[in-house]
């Protein structure tokens, strides 16, 4: 009787293989059809994004480097023929900067991309907008020196780039002049796109939807991210399944332990640095005495590496 | 065994994720049951994020 049912069911099984797998088939609907990039139409601007570059060139007026340049990296989603711009990632206090010259601060930026990009893979890198002296709208040839050879890196070949000046007399709410365009006060930000192979830049229409600057959560936190930023960056290459978060102006790393439920975290704010192992709820402070953020996180793991050593009672 | 011709748009989305793969690393899913074409991925890989950041110019004025 046994055996029957056991025969019955694997015939049952093959049947249904056949039907659902054999004769499927070769070329189902694709779920997600590919993109054919094409030249870029337009650039899409969430208004958050437009607010925190606004907001970010005021404030870094007011600073003591407010004659510097100053700038940000834009992420979002690369659509066929537009640019979504959903993050802005500043260049950061650590910049290089002068009157006539900037270079961001990149390792804080990848570890802000990383923790962006942990609920969303789509997140891409679009282009950069810099600030410029006087009234010099447009990019530079020595911008476009290093940008024509930028761009290659990006999806579609091209990117999009803003220059940002100090020259204009807008109303107080970001208020468009031309279709490449707008301003707020005496802020402007002209906007170019640049592909592989292009003589030069060229003028790109913008348009604003409503939505965040997906990197505003992180303003707050940015010294802290800064601060720590390389030997994150670093941990981050080395260590897989890494997770990045923050709140408020703490940032936090957390390694899960391999074969093992526990998960070692840090948790950043200025220049501490704490070290925990969370083990089924229970929160266990450590001390490894360490002088650098990557030694104490290692210096961790080879203690719990050794006490899973059969050895480790000796 | 079915050798069924591509039609003209299934040949098209085919070729576009090729394309997709080969300009710029655009993922091509694959059915986990028969390995058929399932698509391109929208997501795009840490590294060629990260590498972009870090491969950003100096902006300078000349």
């Amino acid at each position: 009787m046994l055996a029957s049912l056991q025969h019955f069911l694997t015939f049952c099984r093959n049947r249904l293989r056949n039907v659902f797998v054999a004769q499927r088939p070769t070329l189902p609907e694709p779920a997600t059809i590919p993109k054919a990039y094409r030249r870029l139409e337009r650039i899409v601007l969430t208004d958050g994004v437009v607010r925190t570059l606004f907001d970010d060139f005021d404030r870094h007026r007011e600073t003591a480097r407010g004659e510097e340049e100053f700038g940000w990296v834009l992420l979002g989603v690369r659509e066929e023929a537009e640019a979504i711009v959903l993050a802005v990632l500043p260049a950061g206090a650590q910049r290089h900067a002068s009157l006539t010259h900037i270079q961001f601060h990149s390792n804080a930026q990848t570890v802000a991309t990383r923790l962006l990009r942990q609920t969303d893979k789509r997140l891409a890198m679009l282009g950069v907008a810099h600030t410029h002296p006087g009234s010099m709208r447009h990019p530079s040839s020595g911008d476009y020196r290093g940008d024509i050879q930028f761009v290659a890196r990006l999806r579609g070949r091209e990117g999009i780039f803003a220059i940002g000046t100090a020259d204009a007399s807008f109303p107080e709410t970001v208020t468009s002049s031309e279709p490449h365009r707008h301003g707020r006060g005496s802020l402007c930000m002209t906007w170019y796109a640049l592909a592989e192979g292009d003589p030069q830049y060229r003028k790109i229409p913008i348009a604003t939807i409503a939505g965040d600057d997906l990197a505003h959560p992180l303003a707050s936190v940015w010294p802290t991210l800064e601060t720590h930023a390389d030997g994150l960056e670093r941990l981050c290459q080395q260590l897989s399944g890494g997770q990045l978060s923050s709140a408020g102006q703490a940032f936090s790393f957390a390694v899960p332990l391999a074969d093992d439920p526990r998960r070692l975290r840090v948790l950043l704010e200025g220049p501490q640095i704490r070290y925990y192992v969370e083990d089924e709820g229970n929160l266990l402070v450590v001390d490894p005495e360490a002088v650098t953020l990557e030694h104490g996180v290692y210096a961790i793991l080879a203690e719990l590496a050794r006490r899973r050593s059969p050895d480790a009672a000796l | 065994m079915d050798f069924r011709p591509l039609d003209p748009n299934e040949r098209q989305k085919l070729i576009d994720a090729l394309r997709g793969n080969v300009n710029s690393s655009q993922a091509i899913l694959t059915n986990p049951r028969d390995t058929s074409f399932a698509g391109a991925s929208d997501e795009i890989s840490d590294d060629e994020v990260i590498s972009a950041i870090k491969s950003v110019p100096v902006h300078y004025v000349a």
